[in-house]
């Protein structure tokens, strides 16, 4: 997608990341956060796939909390105007109980007209430190508003 | 339309129960903004995009778009409910692009293509990869992908 959505000026005064904001090969660590049952019940109540035995986790629900994990950091939010793929590896299976967090680093920025391309590479640990998935997010980020 | 679940039940479906080249189209289900809001809050993405409704109307889309993941989510759903035995098919890898947006009130499909198979280097295993499409209700693809599944293998 090449869309951009405009930033109202409401929104500059926040304290938020443009493509311009951002660093290469700096790495971001986020908080971690406990699989629950809970979890697994409302990705399967939103219509994922129910977990393929008791006390799994379903493979994709671990890459949709990092994308909210991402959010806690203690840098600025990107300005994020599309998500536009990524290329995803499932190392190992994970438990209900099991303590997720992510390790992202900015590799690749390319400007384009409207807004910017960002590559991460992102790689979801347990509470053991295993990488159990890990991957590359393409991204179109807003730039400043001239 | 064929399916690739001629195998149904508890037996595992292994690596010579895929056929290159056999397709599926699932059921349909309509994303909410229900939907939008629970996985908000389950994935904790609360990004403009998906959660204020006034901030959209300015933007290209006009309203809220639901989010990738969410989407991918569906998806992963639909193909599962739609095959019997396929839902245990644990991801190996994958590449997804996302190319369209989901609304609310669209209404979305997904159609997948065996479209390779290999024996593995794990003896008894092997890799089915299957390319998906996911259509709205107008057949436009709104995401698009391929996902490595690793299999039992008789051979």
């Amino acid at each position: 997608m090449s869309a951009r959505t405009d930033v109202p000026a409401a929104s500059r005064n926040e304290h938020r990341a443009f493509f311009e904001d951002l660093a290469l090969h700096q790495p971001l660590e986020t908080p971690a956060m406990t699989l629950t049952d809970a979890h697994v019940a409302l990705f399967t109540g939103v219509g994922g796939p129910p977990a393929p035995e008791p006390g799994a986790v379903p493979d994709l629900l671990p890459l949709c909390i990092s994308s909210g994990l991402g959010w806690r950091v203690p840098t600025p939010p990107l300005v994020v105007l599309a998500f536009m793929g990524f290329e995803w590896r499932f190392h190992s299976g994970l438990r209900v109980g099991d303590t997720i967090r992510s390790r992202s680093t900015t590799v690749v920025k390319r400007s384009m007209r409207e807004g910017g391309i960002v590559i991460e590479e992102r790689e979801i640990v347990n509470q053991r430190d295993e990488v159990v998935q890990s991957g590359r997010l393409t991204l179109l980020v807003a730039k400043r508003a001239a | 339309m064929l399916s690739f679940c001629t195998v149904s039940g508890p037996v595992p479906r292994l690596l010579e129960d895929f056929a290159v080249g056999d397709e599926y189209e699932s059921p349909g289900r309509t994303v909410t903004e229900a939907d939008i809001v629970l996985f908000a809050g389950l994935s904790g993405d609360y990004n403009v995009l998906h959660t204020d409704a006034e901030h959209m109307k300015a933007s290209i889309f006009g309203e809220r778009i639901a989010h990738g993941l969410l989407g991918l989510t569906v998806q992963q759903g639909l193909l599962g409910r739609g095959v019997p035995g396929y839902d245990g098919l644990r991801l190996e890898s994958m590449r997804w692009k996302f190319k369209a947006p989901i609304k609310i009130g669209d209404t979305i499909r997904v159609r997948a293509r065996i479209s390779g198979t290999r024996a593995s280097d794990v003896p008894g295993s092997g890799v089915v990869v299957i390319a998906r499409q996911v259509l709205n209700q107008r057949d436009e693809v709104v995401q698009e992908g391929e996902t490595e599944h690793l299999v039992g293998r008789r051979g």
